[in-house]
């Protein structure tokens, strides 16, 4: 059964990127997307995805405030933190809460580890 | 000058240069920064004065670096002389006093514009697949006459790119401004990358 990817970001040419490269690897997959936290949040009450790949720094909520808020509610999608601020402690923040860090650009590498994290869980 | 989807390409790329500079900063001043680019800006050098780079009158650290190679830049990085004092308090640890602080002024500088720019430019070299060579960071404290001139007398680079930035850490926030000087020719170059990184998707 196809997949359903929800990508989060503020950049338009990031979540463009990011949509094109998943579907070279996976054309079947079925992906939507939302460009700040508080979007992303609604639209998981309308259609769970089994995946979501999530930014940080985007206009509004933090994208881990909007992870935490629906790992609450949805403990069964898979989530990847997907960013450019690097720090620690948004590394360790992810982790704690069970997602993986994967750091930006999107790039044919970046991408592998967020789905070598949704199949495999590595 | 740019579309809506070439600006958006252009803050994204500054977006992760932002991140990669303020994971190396935090690490400086043992404290969480947040980098932000809150605008994004392109102007020609006629259009430059004090408000469109968001300068008052005093005076201000500024770093410079020259950057060479599938186009070429001249970068600046300005903080006004208070902020950039600061900076390096935080850097070099607060117990240092004043006196202290200024002899150490131009070394810190140097370096935290060597780390914003370079993160910046390296993250435009990675994403566009292009490569970029840097000069030597040059620190100089200057009025907001002197980087009009400089910026008014620097041959051939009519186009500037102005990124307001924002460096937040649990001390204190501290605004700034990074400038791109392109030549017209720099600049074709450089929305010819981004229009082939736009048309791969």
């Amino acid at each position: 059964m196809a997949k359903k990817l929800l990508i989060v970001d503020d950049s338009k040419v990031s979540r463009m990127l990011i949509r094109a490269q998943i579907l070279a690897v996976h054309p079947e997959w079925v992906i939507s997307d939302a460009s700040s936290g508080e979007e992303s949040i609604a639209l998981i009450e309308q259609d769970q995805p089994d995946y979501c790949m999530m930014d940080i720094n985007m206009p509004g909520i933090l994208g881990t405030d909007a992870a935490e808020k629906i790992l609450e509610k949805h403990p069964s999608i898979r989530m990847v933190i997907f960013s450019a601020n690097i720090q620690e402690t948004h590394q360790s923040r992810a982790k704690a809460m069970g997602l993986a860090f994967v750091a930006k650009p999107v790039s044919e590498k970046s991408i592998a580890l967020a789905l070598d994290y949704f199949q495999c869980g590595n | 000058m740019l579309s809506e989807i070439q600006l958006d390409a252009l803050a994204e790329i500054f977006n992760v240069g932002a991140g990669r500079a303020a994971s190396s900063i935090s690490e400086i001043i043992h404290d969480e920064v947040k980098l932000s680019v809150p605008s994004i800006e392109f102007k020609t050098s006629a259009e430059i004065s004090p408000e469109a780079l968001s300068l008052n009158h005093g005076r201000f650290g500024t770093v410079r670096q020259d950057f060479s190679g599938s186009f070429d830049a001249v970068a600046m990085l300005l903080f006004s002389e208070d902020n950039a004092l600061e900076i390096v308090r935080d850097m070099m640890g607060s117990q240092m006093s004043l006196d202290d602080l200024a002899e150490f002024e131009q070394e810190a500088m140097c370096e935290l514009g060597n780390i914003i720019l370079n993160a910046c430019l390296s993250a435009m070299a990675d994403m566009l697949s292009i490569s970029l060579d840097s000069s030597l960071p040059d620190y100089k404290i200057a009025s907001c006459d002197d980087i009009l001139h400089a910026i008014a007398h620097n041959a051939g680079q009519d186009y500037i790119l102005v990124l307001n930035i924002v460096l937040t850490s649990a001390k204190r926030q501290t605004e700034g401004q990074l400038i791109l000087l392109l030549s017209s020719a720099s600049l074709t170059n450089l929305i010819q990358h981004i229009d082939g990184l736009v048309s791969g998707i």
